[in-house]
Formats: C-alpha cells, structure tokens, sequence
C-alpha cells in the first residue's frame, strides 16, 4: 500500500460567477503530510471535496496511481481509501460514543452483544486516538474537539489511506492540537497520506512535510514546506493587490470620536472576544481585518447590542448602546448590516413591503398600522435603494444577493445612524452590486457616520479604510493607518497575531 | 394471605393483563414510528381497521388466529397511507394522521354493520389441565389466551431489536439524527417506511386483540380513543419499549381501579372518575420531566415535526 500517488490534473470549478478552482494541479504522496494553506474561500475545501467525491468538477482528471478515477459520491472515494473529516460533524449526539462508530463500521456485526470481542473491535482506533473517552458517554455530553477525535476515528476504521482534515485545529485546544499532531506522525509513519486544510502557519509547521498554497482559485505554490519561509507563505496566501471597484472615501473631517468602545468582552458557547477599545470618528471607516472565526460575529453582535457583554461598554453620542436584559425598542442610533443577509436581516417568506416595515412596526401602536401606509414607504424605499426588480409583494427570498443587500441597506441607513456595523458586506456579490454596496455606505461616511466594518477582504480594506484594526483570536493585536499600512504586515498580523521578531 | 385471597389476585392480574393486551400492541407500535421520527396520531384508525377487519375474518373463517393475521394486515395496509403522505410527500404528520385516523373510522363504520352482532371464538387459553394443584396460577392462566404472552414477547423482540442489532441502531440514528444517517448510507425514507409498517402492523394486531379475543364483539367506534391514549403513553414510557409494559399495565389498573371504585359504591360521578387513569399519566410525564431530561427521552429528529424544515 505505500508509493501510492493521487494527482489532481487541471480541476476548474465555478459557482455561477465564482470561480473556486482554476485549473488546479495536486500532488499527494502517500506517507506524508500536505497541508492545504490558503484564505477562506481560496477554494481549498472546495478542491478537497471534489477529490472526495461530494463536489464535481466542470472539468479537470483525478487518478491513483495513473488510473483514472471518476468518484460519483463519498462512497466511491471511501472505497478507494479516500476519508475526510469536515468541520461540520456528522455524528448522532443523543447516542453514545461507541453507538457512532458502529454505526459508521461496515464490518460491525448485526448483533450487538454487549462487550463483545466484535463491538470493542470499533474503539480500538479511538482508544489510541483519546484513551480517556469514555466509549459509554453520548456525543451530545463531549466537548467539540472529543468530537472531532470520534469523526476521526470513523473515518481510521473505514481503513482509509488518504485522510482530509479541513481545518483540524480550528476547534481544538492546545492539548488536543499537540495529541492530534503526534497522531498524524503516526499516521504517516505508517505510510499514509494526510492532507490538512488549514490557514495556520503553526500547523504548517508542526506536522506538514508538503505546503500546497492556494489564492483566489489557484495554486500558486507546491513543493515542501521547508522551502518557504513564514514571510514568504504569508505574501503566497494573501496575494498582491487588485484594482479597486471605487473611490476611497474623503478623510473624516474630525478627530474627535465619535464611537468609543471600552474593553469589550463577550462570549459565546464557541468564540469570545476580550479587551477591544476601538474609536471611531464622524466620517470616519474603520475597517476589522481577520480571519473568519477569531471572534468576528460575537464582536459585531456584542457592539451592536445584540449580545450581552462580559465587561466593558460601547458609547455612541455619549449614549451607552450595549446589552441591557430589558428588550428596548431601537433608537436608530446604530444600524447592523448583518453577515449572511438572507439569514439574518430578512424572512424570505415575507413581502419585501413586509419586511421593509419591520422596524418601523415596532415604533408603531397596532391601531396606527396601515398596509396601505405600509406598501407606499416600501414602494418609496425601493425606489431610492434601487431594488430591482422594485415590487413589494414580491417575496424577499427570491431577490439576487446583490439586491437583497441593498434592501438590507436601505431599511437599516434609513433612520441616519450614528454608528454602521457591517459585517461582510459583499461576501458573494458581483463587481456592480460590490460597488453599490460600497458606494451607499460612503454616502453615510460623508454625512457623518462612524462605521465598523468587518471583512476578510483584505485589498478591499487597503482600498477603502482609513484605519485598520486586525482582530486575531479574539482580541485586537493591531490598528494601522491606512497611509502607513502594509499589507505584509497586516497579513502577519492577521495570521499569526502579532509581527515576526525579526524582519 | 391465605389462598383464597391469592386466587382473587390472580383474578384480577388476568383482568388488567386482558384488558391491556390490546393497549400494549398498539403503544409498542407508535413507540416504534416515533422512534424513525414519525409521529402516527392515525394508529387510532389503524387500530379500529385491525378491530373491524379482524373481527370479521375471525367471524367468516372461525380461526381466531387468522382474525388477528388479518387485523394486522388491515392496521399496515391504511399505515402505507400515513407513510406515503409523510415520508414520501413530506406532508405534516399530524395532518396526515388525522386523516388515515378518519379514513379508518369511516371505512370501519360503513363495512362493519353487517358484523355487528356476529360471533367469534376467542383465541385459546394457556391454561389447562396441567396446572392441576396449582390453583392460584390456574386461576391467572385460564383466563388468558396466547395473545398476552405474545405481547411481551414481542415487546422483548422489539426492544432487542432496538438496542442490540445494527438494523435497531439505523433505526434509532433515523429518529435521532437524521442528517448523520444519511451521511453513514442509510435510507432514512426507508427505514421511516418500514417503522410506520411496522407500528400499523401491531397497531392492527392489538385492534384485533381487542375485538376478536377481548371483547369479543365488533362495535362502530370500539376502539374509543385508546389509539390517542397510546401516543400519551408513548411519551410516559419514555420512548423506551422496555418501559411500555409497566406503563400501560399501571395504565391498566387505575383503570380497573375505577371499575372497582365504582362498583363498591363510590359517590362520585362516573364521569370523574374516568380521568383518573389520564390523571395518573399526566402525573407520570410531570414528575419526568422534574426529575430526569427535560426531553423525557424523545427522539430528537422529532422536534423537526414541530418546527419547519428549512
């Protein structure tokens, strides 16, 4: 089983506009360790789940060993040894442990006899990954990362011979980080292949024998990982700078600020956010660069007041604006351009007029509501956001991305906020709706709002921010200026939460 | 207690147990559906289709046994219906369960006027003449036939089937988790198909248990909601098939319980005192829910038929 070799040969795939793989080459030897670096949505996990058969590719050949394979799902890809833990598990959590993996176990014998020599066959797998689960407790009682140590094991006992990780120690603590990199050594050791999606240089570092770097759909580094250094992996993964889509906003004419946050801390069950202060001015962009997942959306929730804090506080105009226990009818002081809008700004089941009155219906008596009342402003709002197509009654769900967000925009900048939190704005929107987007939030800036925005983008921050804050494991390790900000050193910032010793 | 006092026991130990038989079929079976996570509230029309449809094959042919046969058949034949509506046209489940339960009740009411007043023989007692000297298990076996043991015994079938065999673990990951079942291969259309079978199956059983061999006669309407009073039970016993017998034999007893109370003359209201066995369950599921999970043990892939499915 060991020489065994996968090549990936020009894979493109496309999402509509998107294109997530473009013309894609891959080498994977047995009996060594490929991390997968890249940004979110470099197409990394996109690439690995055509190789595992879920996603297919519009064009592109994969083979074993110079064998043409054509995976028509998971289950032809496990067959050929091919296994892959996801970031989302799929485990039942009201059974147990060992439930699970026989579940999983095509060789579990149909009579369960409790203790029996077949059903303990099925830990043995686990027992060397995580000695100390108990193979009685139910999964719904673990802790996420125990959770992905069983994911794990399901896919050792299928005797797969290829495994993906994607993004393996985004969940896991330290300890577990350190026991999961030991157990790829092992793994390897025996002559399998590991392929780790990850964006962490630590990962890279601890356990990868190959770095294959992805950027925006394309493979723009493969060889080992001792051939690169950390600078030049970071430079690989963020890439050089692209055209900007519009004007960078004026300068903010005030110093004086106008938004104040004060050691913010919040938590939630998976990420938490500790001791940010941030000011912001009147005209002024401050833009939060991060990657996904160090505590972005309970940091935009927390200010916002949608989150309870742990401590601190979020002053505009002088006004505390965070958590309070009483549910308080917003003042239309702060507005909040959620990420996912099709989630979490509209129902898409409802009338765009339904849900273009949903602030105004709470500042409402019921006798004062009027449809008729209702239709005409919805109507009105459409017009002046440049929804399109600009029908009330047409249900909200079925507009484009891109006119959904300007729907979105144009409910919540109605009431001229004081303070803008936008989170994402433009994830998944073409150039034209990027730009209106853009546009209507710079609109805001020179009347005189402050806002907060929280992207991954990095060149489009560079573009348009006039300061930079990177948010890296929940805290702020960094604000720059757009003048003297690099985007060597943002990205160092952003990756590995604070510069390197040595430049 | 001298042995008089023992032979009266076991008199009324063989009353409960032939007047829960039929409860104990049909709560196993709708213990079964929501296992797969499907909620059957028609197991009362699947139930009055066995009580009917048993009722007459057992008057036509004579055999007990083929009455029951064919009571079952009845109950899994109108559950294809709920299965088809709610797993294979994603139709909500309680509607699709009111519907076949009132398909059955019409269908019953219509073909089961001839039968009213038709004879039948109950199935065989286990009792006999070798339990000679023995007067006090004499006494508790003569009065049962074959179907009360059956029951347990297919409760015990049941729940090793659950808890002991691969099939019983697809089936329990169906209910649980619906999304990881497929991801592990299984067919969750198929396994729900075959619980909902399964649960009309026994659900039909116990109506023919009910009219062939308890009660003996067929009436319109006989099963009297004891097909709803299942789906209650369902939820007393946890889910859980090894806790449906003590369940519905407690069920049973305040019941008899009543019968009694009524006949020493007590000056109630016939109608009060008809609650107490709903009292008792309602009290059962309350302290449940105190004193153990808040979920009392339900299939998580039901809350699904509460909320919509995105």
């Amino acid at each position: 089983m060991t020489g065994r070799h996968i090549a990936l040969r020009g894979i493109n795939k496309r999402f509509g506009a998107l294109t997530a793989n473009d013309d894609v080459d891959l080498d994977i030897a047995s009996g060594a360790c490929l991390a997968l670096l890249g940004e979110n949505g470099a197409g990394k996990s996109t690439l690995m789940k055509v190789l595992y058969g879920i996603t297919h590719a519009d064009s592109g050949t994969i083979s074993i060993d110079g064998v043409q394979q054509n995976f028509r799902g998971p289950f032809e890809a496990m067959a050929a040894g091919i296994g892959m833990v996801f970031q989302q598990f799929s485990l039942a959590p009201a059974l147990t442990v060992q439930e699970n993996l026989l579940l999983a176990s095509p060789t579990a014998p149909w009579l369960h006899v409790p203790g029996s020599r077949a059903l303990t066959a099925v830990l043995e797998v686990l027992a060397r990954l995580a000695p100390d689960i108990d193979p009685r407790s139910r999964v719904a009682d673990l802790a996420v990362g125990e959770r992905q140590l069983i994911e794990l094991a399901k896919v050792l006992n299928l005797n797969a011979r290829t495994i993906i990780l994607d993004e393996p120690t985004s969940v896991l603590t330290p300890t577990e980080t350190k026991r999961l990199y030991g157990f790829i050594e092992t793994l390897v050791a025996d002559g399998a292949a590991v392929i780790m999606i990850t964006h962490k240089l630590a990962d890279v570092e601890a356990c990868a024998d190959h770095t294959a770097i992805m950027h925006r759909g394309r493979m723009v580094h493969a060889g080992p990982s001792a051939d690169l250094s950390r600078q030049q992996m970071v430079e690989l993964m963020i890439g050089t700078a692209s055209p900007a889509t519009a004007d960078r906003p004026s300068a903010p004419a005030s110093t004086t600020p106008r938004v104040i946050v004060r050691k913010l801390a919040a938590d939630t069950e998976t990420s938490s956010v500790a001791n940010i202060d941030l000011e912001v001015c009147a005209g002024e962009l401050l833009g939060i660069a991060g990657v996904v997942g160090n505590g972005q959306t309970v940091l935009a929730d927390a200010l916002v007041g949608l989150h309870p804090l742990r401590g601190g506080d979020v002053i505009v105009d002088g006004h505390s604006v965070a958590w309070t226990p009483k549910p308080r009818i917003p003042d239309g002081r702060v507005a909040y351009v959620p990420e996912q809008p099709v989630h979490n700004a509209v129902v898409p089941d409802l009338d765009l007029s339904a849900n273009l009155g949903m602030r105004s219906i709470l500042q409402r008596r019921f006798w004062q509501f009027s449809r008729q009342q209702q239709d005409a402003d919805a109507r009105a709002l459409l017009e002046s956001a440049d929804v399109r197509p600009p029908e009330p009654m047409r249900k909200a769900g079925t507009l484009s991305g891109g006119n959904l967000q300007k729907l979105v925009l144009g409910r919540e900048l109605a009431g001229a906020p004081s303070l803008i939190v936008a989170c994402y704005p433009t994830m998944g929107l073409d150039v034209a709706a990027t730009r209106a987007v853009y546009r209507n939030l710079f609109e805001h800036l020179d009347r005189g709002a402050a806002i907060i925005w929280i992207s991954e983008e990095l060149d489009d921050l560079l573009d348009y921010a006039h300061r930079i804050a990177v948010l890296h494991g929940g805290r702020i390790v960094g604000v720059r200026d757009w003048a003297s900000a690099s985007r060597a050193e943002i990205g160092d910032l952003m990756l590995l939460g604070a510069l390197p010793q040595c430049a | 207690m001298d042995e008089a006092a023992w032979i009266l026991v076991a008199g009324w130990v063989a009353a409960i147990l032939r007047s829960a038989t039929p409860l104990l079929f049909v709560t196993l079976g709708e213990t079964l559906s929501q296992r797969v996570g499907i909620i059957n509230l028609g197991i009362e029309g699947e139930m009055l289709a066995g009580a009917c449809f048993g009722f007459a094959v057992a008057a036509t042919t004579g055999s007990p046994t083929l009455g029951l046969l064919a009571g079952g058949g009845a109950g899994l034949l109108l559950s294809s219906v709920h299965a088809g509506l709610c797993v294979g046209l994603g139709a909500n489940q309680f509607g699709s369960g009111l519907a076949v339960w009132m398909i059955g009740l019409g269908i019953t009411s219509f073909f089961g006027r001839s039968f009213v007043g038709a004879q039948v023989d109950a199935a065989g007692s286990i009792g006999g003449s070798w339990l000679e000297g023995m007067p006090v298990l004499a006494q508790l076996l003569d009065n049962l036939s074959w179907t009360a043991p059956l029951a347990f015994l297919t409760i015990a079938v049941a729940a090793a089937m659950l808890y002991r065999t691969r099939p019983g673990l697809a089936w329990r990951t169906v209910g649980e988790a619906p999304d990881a079942a497929r991801a592990a291969g299984l067919s969750v259309a198929r396994i729900q198909v075959s619980g909902v079978l399964v649960a009309g199956f026994l659900a039909g059983l116990g109506g023919a248990v009910l009219s062939v061999d308890y009660t003996q006669t067929w009436a319109q309407e006989m099963t009297k909601g004891r097909g709803l009073v299942a789906v209650g039970l369902v939820i007393v016993a946890r889910w859980n098939p090894w806790l449906v017998p003590p369940v519905v034999l407690a069920f049973g007893a305040a019941e008899a319980a009543v019968l009694r109370l009524q006949a020493g003359g007590l000056e109630v209201s016939s109608h009060l005192l008809a609650i107490l066995p709903y009292v008792v369950a309602l009290a059962v599921v309350i302290a449940a829910y105190i004193f153990s999970h808040r979920d009392g043990g339900m299939p998580q892939g039901l809350k699904g038929v509460f909320a919509a499915r995105s």
